[in-house]
């Protein structure tokens, strides 16, 4: 084989890999909303100590913080219309807690509670009873 | 003196129905029917815009119709320096020799005509065959625009809002998090800033390499379907000219039987002149036989 041939070929395998590469990270969505699990539960955990809670509150809020912009950043998740990703961007102020907390001046846990309408006044109005 | 006998009479009666003729059956040259099958349109549809008509160009001139164009041209050319030579040589011949190399010269054009039909049939294939693909292509673009259901439409445009109010909270947030706490900066946070720095570097390397995807036409740059749409009508002006070439060798083979049919006609006056039959065949010229004893 002629080596300009070759040269070609070798050309159009490297465009084939540029145009295959960088195929989506699976789970950038999943193992955010896991580490958001474990932020809420640091939130409501009863057994934690405040110092307990307050460390762990901040490594899981730094951590979240990546995982979120990891998850914003994913061309990959890009029209990708599964139920997983239609979730995750259907409510921004749920799936990414900490930046709408901040762009929102809130506290996380503040902003969790709002989004799942757990306000003062509902909570004050709330009574025991049967749901029939 | 010359003497063109009555076969050579026939053979130009027979060149120039033959010339007439070959107007018709521009394909008679490409019978052994080459053909060229372009790669998968899934594989052409993801190449760059400005490297695709390479691409195809490369994959045509590898195929055996390419490979029947060229032999085609080669002829051609050769045929050609045969006629010019012929042409020289006519012009300084006489008597039989002359009327020879006229004969012969009438042969090469209709062998000429007869090429260049046959190339062009060659050439339409070829150009019918690209232009069904870009329309194939551009179809298939189309229908990966509008084939996005109206929930992946929805999910995209949401996906962009995402990422348009995080890009407005990114510093805030930096500030936030990360300038006021003791913890250091995460591996992802410090890594991410320094790879975006070599990843910009390395995307205007890309846009300004001279095979990059951006295919311009009068200094604008074009979309790939515009670039394939682009390339469509160019196939289809590339037909319309063939369409006229067509025309224009009917015009040839025509003159061709034309000159044929005058250069029989004038043999025969030749031969009609030099022969020895008596030329007055009525009653009136044999009146001196009977009148005298």
């Amino acid at each position: 084989m002629r080596s300009w041939m070759k040269t070609l070929l070798v050309a159009k395998a490297a465009l084939a890999v540029t145009l295959a590469a960088m195929p989506a990270r699976a789970g950038a969505i999943e193992n955010m909303e896991r580490e958001r699990a474990v932020l809420i539960l640091a939130y409501l955990d009863p057994e934690l100590q405040p110092g307990e809670r307050e460390g762990r509150l901040e490594t899981a809020k730094r951590r979240l913080v990546d995982l979120e912009r990891m998850t914003l950043r994913d061309e990959g998740i890009t029209g990708r219309n599964t139920p997983v990703v239609r979730r995750a961007f259907a409510n921004y102020d749920l799936t990414f807690l900490v930046h709408a907390a901040i762009e929102k001046n809130l506290a996380v846990a503040d902003q969790w509670m709002d989004q799942l309408g757990l306000t003062t006044q509902s909570l004050m109005s709330a009574r025991h009873g049967r749901r029939w | 003196m010359f003497r063109l006998g009555l076969s050579s009479v026939v053979a130009l009666r027979l060149l120039a129905a033959g010339a007439m003729v070959l107007s018709d059956d521009p394909a008679v040259f490409a019978a052994e029917n080459p053909t060229w099958q372009p790669a998968p349109m899934e594989r052409l549809v993801k190449l760059p815009a400005s490297y695709l008509k390479k691409s195809l160009d490369q994959d045509f001139a590898q195929s055996p119709l390419g490979q029947a164009i060229r032999d085609s041209e080669n002829q051609i050319g050769l045929k050609a320096q045969t006629m010019a030579d012929l042409q020289n040589a006519v012009g300084s011949a006489a008597g039989d020799v002359g009327m020879e190399l006229r004969h012969q010269f009438l042969a090469e054009k209709k062998a000429y005509v007869a090429l260049m039909s046959g190339k062009n049939a060659l050439r339409k294939k070829h150009l019918e065959t690209k232009a069904k693909l870009f329309e194939r292509m551009l179809e298939r673009m189309g229908q990966d625009k509008e084939g996005a259901s109206a929930g992946r439409q929805e999910l995209i445009v949401q996906q962009q809002q995402a990422r348009t109010r995080f890009a407005a909270s990114l510093s805030k947030v930096d500030l936030q998090v990360f300038a006021t706490s003791a913890a250091p900066e995460s591996r992802y946070a410090a890594e991410y800033g320094k790879n975006m720095t070599a990843i910009e570097q390395l995307a205007q390397a890309i846009s300004a390499h001279p095979m990059s995807d951006s295919a311009t036409r009068d200094g604008q740059p074009m979309s790939r379907q515009d670039a394939v749409r682009a390339m469509l009508g160019e196939a289809q002006a590339d037909l319309a000219l063939i369409q006229q070439e067509e025309s224009m060798l009917g015009y040839m083979a025509k003159l061709v039987s034309l000159d044929a049919m005058a250069l029989a006609d004038e043999a025969m006056d030749v031969a009609r002149a030099e022969s020895d039959v008596p030329d007055a065949v009525n009653p009136a010229g044999a009146v001196s036989f009977f009148v005298s004893r």
